[in-house]
């Protein structure tokens, strides 16, 4: 039993000094059994305060710390960092909430906050006073990164880790790298094509042994834990014989007559059955679509030596000690009928477009046997929806319409391109983009959500009607040739089923989700799950490269050198009295209970780099055979005693306000003695004391503010209308 | 000059810079990250809360910054600046300059003591200038580490940089200002222990470059001096041994070394004041029948009252300094072999230049020195009737003639060979002798004393006409042939040198051929290294507060000789250089006039009656008023008032911006960007409407730490109701020369608006927008949220800004929806700023370039792949030195550039 505690109560800044009367806290508290040391600190997290508890701690042999202050997802390991640094174990230290569960909560009620605050923070004492000193659980770790998706993000993540000296395990859905930025071709901000970004990185994969790259790769499932995770993959198979004759299958290609829809191309065109999804894409084999591939005996026997269609799936069990999801995005496919998608058909989508221009190989832009003159682009289709069901922004497209929209007038000089749009969102240096679309006279109408535009056909021609924001909401017609939906990314359809797979949690906009957008970006609330590139939300290329080097980076200083220290707060099984009824196992979130046998008989038992220490498996066990590390029984009972103790404080729904300020200076700049002079009778407003004292209100504002600061002047009540505050000496 | 290796170095630590430290830190390679300011968190640390998620800024940025500093892997200098990045074989020499806190990191603990007892306010950079900060202060609450700075912007007041002796004009003068005349004296007392001398008989060049002598005439800073002494001395008749005098006196022997002082003039008597300060036993010698040398025995008693100068004794002889009177030393090894471990020669300038003529052994014929000195000592001769002729230009000759008018002379006829320009005497000593009647003829020179009996009746003189300028910059006189003519005169006293008392040590110590002792002008040691010299005997003739700052360095450096140290690693008295007196006078435009305040002096007619002092004391009240006209001219007033406050004697003026060089494998340059000034769109009047703010002031308005207590506007602090927001202030603007988009100015005032929802219940936001630009994960939702709450969104584009007489402000836009001119009233204006490209660093390469885009931001030259590449191989980028980035958008390119960097280390290791 811990006899020593050091408690610490923050302020916050008034964050929490603000609603909860912390001297009162420390007056509750400073008795209590084993308590030895009570204080309260404007920012406990600051340096200088964690070094005063350092101080305190050596200097009192305190054995156990409680500071009182924000949620633990903030500053747990601040404080577990101060123990450890005065010399006390982690686990003898406990944080107790009192911003986010007490004086954020109880902003209205600052009496009950006060004891509501004693309460929290007698609980803490009654617990560290249980406490036991526990060590880390180290368990080892594979070096060996398996990426999941070898699109840009992944591709760039493999090359890092292999170069920092991490093998990696490169899984690809598809038959061929690159991802969606294949389907691009020029890139904003950069004069190349997502085809060559490809082949240069898949040029850089080819020359690294510590990268095993597998294309049309599916992961099956996952087991095991951070530094040790096992992944079954499934391998589709190409149908193509390794080493085959390239001009033979060149001419079997020129021979299959089946043809199917070519997706990479959105539907545009047609197909091969045996196909690559453009000229140059890589690996460089092309795959046979077997479904669809219907040959007769004659052509299967001409190319026996390249074509095997006895080929089989095959399941691979990769090792590794992290999983990088960098399974990217899909396009948004809009309803039939929004905006007259697929009911006609000159309404496609920008990615259509951009196929379309590709494809195109006439001096005119002809789609449909048509020459295109106008263009009408609309933007946020599919995205920014208040009633639908995407309610983000994607964040790339603005800029990828106004591109293209480039693109086309430099290629094509007679087209006329509008957009139609709700806020430009070129930002940073694309604002550049938005600035030369205007001046090669691009049209632009503003729309609001509530008023979209309409599409409708009259004879031949379609019908753009907008009433523009930018002319007070007139209505505007448009005879475009082609309308181009600017339809944005969403998470793809596959998300789910993976997020089930690797248990990685999907937030409100159906992306994979990070711990935190600012302290942890790239890392899942799974140990050892990690995401980057735009399957955690919108990016353009760089910022999903960005992101993929940044969890390179992250995974590396993890799982490099071999060991990972984890959590000790985990279920412990009694094996004496547990009966394996397998209640637990079925609660478990994380699968970290089995089955075993201790003897002779069937019981529980817990994976120690799994368990999270979750504590569902707590209630449900009939015998009450499982107990959490570091939340026994004991303790937790202890704490309840604690928050149910009968608590004294004079009854005030005033806070007294904690002043630490000390008068220390001797002499007073000159304006100081005039305000003070000119407060010393009764209290005053800045204009008051400006007129008192003959200098500009900005100036005395400026003072009385350093005054405040430096603790000579205290802000008392308003005046009647609510407007100013009076100020008086400090007493 | 120390070299240290590491793998990286990170330049900035702003969150960018942070985020690679530690990246890199955790993959175990070494990291130095060099940051500016003097404390780490870049601006982040300054939010209040961020964007999408309303988190506390502090909250996410501390732990970060607590664990950066902490890192072992990490070695963080802050105050520091880059000076040159040179490739070297793999690596980079990397020289750093490491800015004086005057503090000393390693003893400080961030206590705020000095702060609480600064007296100087100067503008809050933190907060943006909205309120003030002491000059001693710790940067800001959450800074880390948490260590004070002296802010002395590496300048300091005219009169303190022009002093021979260091004394600390400003801080004293400042410190009487505030009616601390005992903390005034004690200052004083840090350089020199004679201020009840220095307070009446010093020239005072602290005067003579007082900024004010630009306007309406100097600060009487002497004449405050004069005060604080009296005012001291009248309290306190004997030393006080709690005063700082006997603060060292417990280290008294504790050196266990013996120095003796030759002559107890200033000079001395400095010396053995420092030197026994220093816990060495120090005997003084003297010659002469009492202490302080020419103080005692040459300036009258109307200039310098002896009872006076004894006081000033007292602070040196009350700290245990023996000495012996009467008793001239002519052999210095014979004090070696008593045991003295040093010797400090300052015997002064006793001696005297003669004229080699005829008659100068008559009677009549005086010399200066001997002449005051029998005065000063009560042997005072009747000069009744008498016609009396001092020959010589200096302040002896001065004295000299001042003195026989006080003796009843007749007539006192000053004959000089050169102008009155010329005169090295002080000009109130010549000004207030023409008051009292001393007669002054120029280019003239006896030629012959002409006597009767013995007796002196007549000297022939010699007209002189000047020449070319000699040695001294003076142009030369040169007697006129046939000028010659008789003057009539019973008493010639005769000043027109004083020489060195050199002679008897000219066998043990090598002599100048002026005859002042040859030493080393840095550390006034001799030939003889135990021996060192100073004042008069070393420099020539010259004034008591050059004198005694002599003898400040000389015991400066006998302390070092006795601790056996190499001298020549020390630099005495570093003195910042003067602030600039334009700076100062614009400043104070439109202060009124105050003139100079004159204590009450005794008229011409009554003074030269008796040997009492012409001038008397101010009175407290015109000491205050006096000192009250002081400019302020330097940042810090140098009033110590933080050292005697600091507990843990971690402040120390001495401090010198120290210069290290650093080997590193790679760069990250993680600089940050800088906020478009928002006063360069005049429409919207920054600067000039007060209620004109900008987002992050807003930011600290709404901070936890911020510089009002609530949320107030700066004009007369009402409470806000009507706030607005005019985006796009500075951003995708081309006649401003920054078309791009700043990224993040629509989300900060999406999430200002929320935060001021909840700040000021009933206040209205509007927001002028062009496009909101809200395109990240959870912006968007962020946005429809602000809707929601109720701030109201305008589409439209802010033409200017005017000011009501009540200080709202009236706003004219075109409001793009209704397509109606509109001018609409707010109580508060917050613009919010766009961010310019920080690509400073471009010139710290040597010999390769660092190349930019055409935006001036950090050129990613392989975006797409390797987006911290910059045009230095090994060289990265992080954060919004490459493009404009809001927080999540820098920590994931610090990630990149850390991968990128690591990746590029292990290479060139291999």
């Amino acid at each position: 039993m811990k006899t020593k505690i050091g408690v610490y109560i923050c302020q916050c800044g008034g964050n929490i000094s603000d609603y909860v009367d912390v001297e009162k806290v420390r007056e509750a508290v400073k008795n209590e059994p084993g308590v030895a040391l009570a204080k309260h600190m404007m920012f406990t997290c600051a340096d200088s305060s964690q070094k005063e508890m350092i101080d305190d701690i050596k200097e009192n042999n305190l054995d156990a710390l409680v500071v009182a202050s924000c949620s633990p997802k903030l500053h747990l390991y601040t404080f577990r960092n101060v123990a450890e640094r005065a010399g006390i174990n982690q686990y003898n230290y406990i944080q107790v909430n009192l911003r986010e569960q007490c004086s954020w909560a109880h902003t209205d009620k600052p009496k009950d906050a006060t004891l509501k605050g004693i309460g929290l923070v007698r609980a803490g004492i009654a617990k560290v006073r249980l406490s036991e000193a526990l060590e880390k659980i180290t368990i080892s770790s594979y070096n060996v990164v398996t990426i999941i998706g070898a699109g840009v993000s992944g591709m760039r993540a493999a090359i890092e880790l292999a170069d920092m000296g991490t093998d990696v395990y490169l899984i690809e859905k598809d038959h061929f790298v690159g991802g969606r930025p294949t389907q691009m071709e020029e890139l904003f901000q950069s004069k190349q094509t997502g085809k060559e970004i490809t082949e240069r990185l898949f040029t850089e994969i080819k020359k690294r042994e510590k990268i095993k790259l597998f294309t049309g790769a599916e992961l099956e499932s996952l087991t095991g834990n951070i530094g040790n995770f096992h992944a079954k993959v499934k391998i589709k198979p190409r149908y193509i014989i390794p080493g085959y004759d390239k001009k033979k299958l060149k001419e079997a290609i020129e021979k299959c007559t089946d043809e199917v829809t070519d997706e990479f191309n959105f539907g545009l065109i047609k197909r091969k059955t045996i196909y690559k999804n453009y000229d140059k894409a890589l690996p460089d084999i092309p795959v046979i679509d077997k479904d669809s591939f219907n040959p007769d005996d004659e052509f299967l026997e001409t190319y026996k030596d390249c074509i095997d269609l006895n080929q089989k799936e095959k399941i691979l069990n990769l090792k590794s000690g992290a999983i990088l999801l960098c399974t990217g995005f899909d396009l948004y496919e809009p309803n039939k009928g929004e905006y007259g998608y697929e009911n006609f058909e000159n309404v496609i989508t920008l990615h259509q477009l951009k196929r379309i221009i590709e494809l195109n190989d006439n001096e005119k832009l002809i789609y449909n046997s048509k020459e295109i003159k106008r263009i009408v682009f609309i933007y946020c289709v599919g995205s920014r929806q208040t009633k639908g069901e995407n309610k983000y922004c994607s964040r790339f497209c603005c800029t990828a319409a106004i591109h293209s929209s480039i693109i086309i007038k430099k290629e094509y000089k007679d087209i006329r391109c509008c957009h139609i749009y709700r806020d430009m969102r070129t930002y940073g240096k694309q604002e550049i983009l938005y600035n030369e679309a205007r001046d090669q006279k691009d049209m632009f109408f503003k729309f609001n959500e509530e008023e979209p535009p309409i599409i409708e056909k009259e004879g031949d021609n379609i019908i753009v009607k907008i009433k523009d924001v930018l002319l007070e909401g007139q209505e505007i017609e448009l005879i475009p040739d082609l309308v181009v939906l600017v339809t944005g990314m969403i998470p793809r359809k596959d998300t789910p089923a993976l997020a089930n797979i690797v248990k990685a949690p999907i937030g409100l906009d159906k992306f994979f989700n990070e711990v935190h957008p600012k302290l942890r970006p790239v890392e899942t609330v799974i140990d050892g799950v990690f995401i980057a590139g735009s399957c955690q939300g919108p990016k353009n290329i760089t910022e999903s490269i960005n992101s993929s080097l940044a969890a390179s980076a992250k995974i590396h200083s993890i799982i490099s050198s071999g060991e990972i220290k984890l959590e000790p707060i985990i279920a412990t099984i009694n094996k004496d009295t547990c009966e394996w009824c397998g209640k637990c196992i079925e609660v478990c979130d994380y699968d970290a209970i089995t089955k075993t046998e201790y003897n002779g008989k069937s019981i529980a038992t817990v994976n120690i780099a799994l368990c999270k220490g979750g504590g569902m498996c707590l209630p449900v066990c009939p015998v009450d055979a499982i107990e959490i590390t570091g939340y026994s029984n004991s303790e937790i009972e202890s704490m309840i005693d604690a928050i149910n103790k009968e608590i004294k404080i004079e009854s005030t729904e005033e806070v007294t306000p904690v002043d630490e300020s000390e008068h220390k200076m001797k002499e007073m700049p000159e304006i100081w003695n005039k305000i003070l002079e000119s407060l010393k009778q009764e209290q005053k407003s800045i204009s008051q004391i400006a007129e008192d004292t003959n200098l500009s209100s900005p100036v005395i504002t400026y003072h009385i503010m350093t005054m405040v600061k430096y603790g000579y002047i205290n802000p008392t009540e308003m005046d009647e209308m609510d407007e100013f505050y009076f100020y008086e000496l400090k007493k | 000059m120390n070299i240290s290796e590491y793998d990286a170095l990170v330049l900035g630590a702003g969150v960018a810079g942070q985020e690679a430290a530690l990246n890199l830190a955790n993959m175990d390679y070494k990291v130095i990250l060099v940051e500016k300011d003097k404390s780490i968190g870049g601006a982040m640390v300054q939010l209040s809360k961020v964007f999408p998620t309303l988190d506390c800024a502090a909250c996410i940025t501390t732990p970060k910054m607590s664990e950066t500093v902490r890192h072992p892997n990490i070695t963080v200098m802050t105050y520091s600046e880059v000076l040159e990045i040179e490739r070297s074989g793999k690596n980079f020499n990397t020289s750093v300059l490491k800015h004086p806190r005057y503090v000393i990191e390693d003893a400080c603990t961030g206590c705020q003591e000095c702060e609480s007892a600064c007296p100087e306010i100067k503008d809050d950079e933190y907060n943006y200038g909205l309120a003030g900060r002491k000059v001693a202060y710790v940067p800001f609450t959450l800074a880390n580490p948490r260590i004070a700075s002296i802010e002395r912007k590496d300048e300091c007041a005219p009169c303190i940089a022009t002093c021979p002796g260091g004394v600390k004009a400003y801080g004293y003068v400042s410190l009487v200002r505030g009616g601390l005349y005992e903390e005034a004296m004690n200052l004083h007392l840090e350089d020199i222990p004679l201020p009840g001398s220095l307070g009446r008989a010093c020239y005072a060049p602290c005067e003579g470059e007082c900024t004010r002598n630009e306007t309406d005439g100097s600060v009487n800073i002497r004449r405050i001096k004069r005060f604080f002494s009296d005012y001291y001395y009248n309290k306190y008749p004997e030393p006080l041994t709690n005063s700082i005098e006997n603060l060292s006196a417990d280290r008294q022997d504790k050196s266990g070394k013996k120095v003796a002082i030759i002559g107890s003039g200033p000079s001395g008597l400095t010396a053995a004041y420092h030197l026994a300060k220093e816990g060495h036993t120090v005997k003084i010698f003297e010659a002469d029948n009492e202490l302080g040398g020419m103080l005692k025995s040459t300036i009258p008693s109307f200039r310098l009252p002896k009872d006076i100068v004894d006081r000033d004794i007292k602070n040196i002889t009350s700290l245990g300094v023996e000495y012996e009177l009467n008793n001239r030393i002519d052999k210095l090894g014979d004090l070696k072999s008593k045991g003295y471990d040093a010797i400090y020669v300052s015997v002064g300038t006793h001696e005297t230049l003669k004229f080699n003529c005829s008659g100068k052994t008559l009677e009549g014929v005086l010399c200066c020195l001997t002449f005051l000195k029998n005065v000063n000592h009560g042997d005072k001769p009747d000069l009744t009737g008498k016609t009396v002729m001092v020959c010589g230009g200096g302040n002896v000759a001065m004295d000299s003639a001042r003195t026989a008018l006080r003796l009843n002379a007749k007539k006192v006829v000053v004959a000089y060979r050169r102008e009155r320009d010329q005169m090295p005497a002080a000009d109130i000593e010549i000004k207030e002798a023409e008051e009292e009647g001393v007669e002054f003829q120029f280019l003239k020179n006896p030629v012959e004393f002409i006597g009767e009996n013995d007796q002196l009746t007549a000297v022939k003189c010699i007209n002189m006409k000047l020449g070319e300028p000699d040695e001294s910059g003076r142009r030369r006189p040169i007697p006129i042939e046939g000028s010659e003519h008789i003057v009539k005169t019973d008493i010639i006293i005769v000043s027109i040198g004083l020489l060195p008392s050199s002679s008897p040590f000219k066998d043990d110590l090598d002599l100048n051929k002026n005859g002042t002792i040859d030493v080393n002008p840095e550390t006034l040691q001799t030939s003889e290294p135990y021996i060192f010299a100073g004042g008069d005997v070393v420099t020539g003739a010259s004034s008591i507060i050059e004198a005694a700052g002599q003898g400040k360095r000389a015991a400066f450096f006998i302390d070092k000789y006795l601790n056996k140290e190499d001298l020549s690693e020390f630099e005495f008295d570093h003195r910042l250089p003067p602030a600039s007196k334009e700076q100062v006078l614009a400043r104070i435009e439109n202060q009124k006039s105050i003139m100079p305040v004159i204590a009450y002096e005794r008229t011409a007619k009554e003074r030269i009656k008796d040997c009492n002092e012409i001038e008397s004391t101010y009175t407290e009240e015109e000491a205050l008023l006096s000192a009250s006209r002081c400019l302020n001219c330097g940042n810090c007033r140098e009033c110590h008032q933080c050292i005697e406050a600091c507990p843990a004697d971690a402040i120390d003026f001495n401090q010198r911006e120290k210069e290290l060089t650093l080997k590193v494998k790679s760069v990250i340059l993680a600089p940050g960007f800088k906020l478009f000034p928002p006063e360069n769109i005049f429409e919207y009047g920054y600067n000039k409407y007060k209620n004109v703010i900008h987002s992050m002031e807003m930011d600290r308005l709404l901070a936890p730490t911020r510089p009002f207590h609530d949320i107030l506007r700066p004009l007369d602090v009402k409470k806000p109701d009507n706030i607005a927001y005019v985006l796009c202030v500075g951003s995708r603007n081309c006649s401003e020369n920054n078309c791009v988009c700043s990224q993040i100015c629509c989300m900060y005032s999406i999430k200002q608006g929320q935060l001021l929802m909840g700040a000021l219940p009933l206040a209205d936001i509007t927001i002028y927008y062009i496009d909101i630009r809200a395109f990240g994960k959870g912006f968007e939702e962020f946005y429809q949220q602000g809707k929601a709450m109720g701030v109201e969104f305008v589409k439209g584009t802010i033409a200017n800004i005017t000011e009501k007489e009540n200080g709202n402000l009236i706003l004219r836009h075109e409001n793009i929806e209704t397509g109606d001119i509109d001018e609409a009233e707010h109580d508060l204006v917050v613009l919010s700023v766009g961010i310019l490209p920080n690509s400073e660093m471009t010139s710290l390469f040597k010999n390769e370039t660092l190349e930019v885009d055409e935006y001036n931001y950090i050129k990613q030259v392989d975006e797409m792949i390797n987006p911290a590449k910059t045009s230095i191989e090994g060289v990265f980028v992080a954060g919004s030195a490459s493009w404009p980035m809001d927080i999540p958008d820098s920590i994931l390119s610090a990630g990149a550039a850390s991968a990128e960097s690591a990746s590029y280390i292990n290479k060139i290791k291999s």
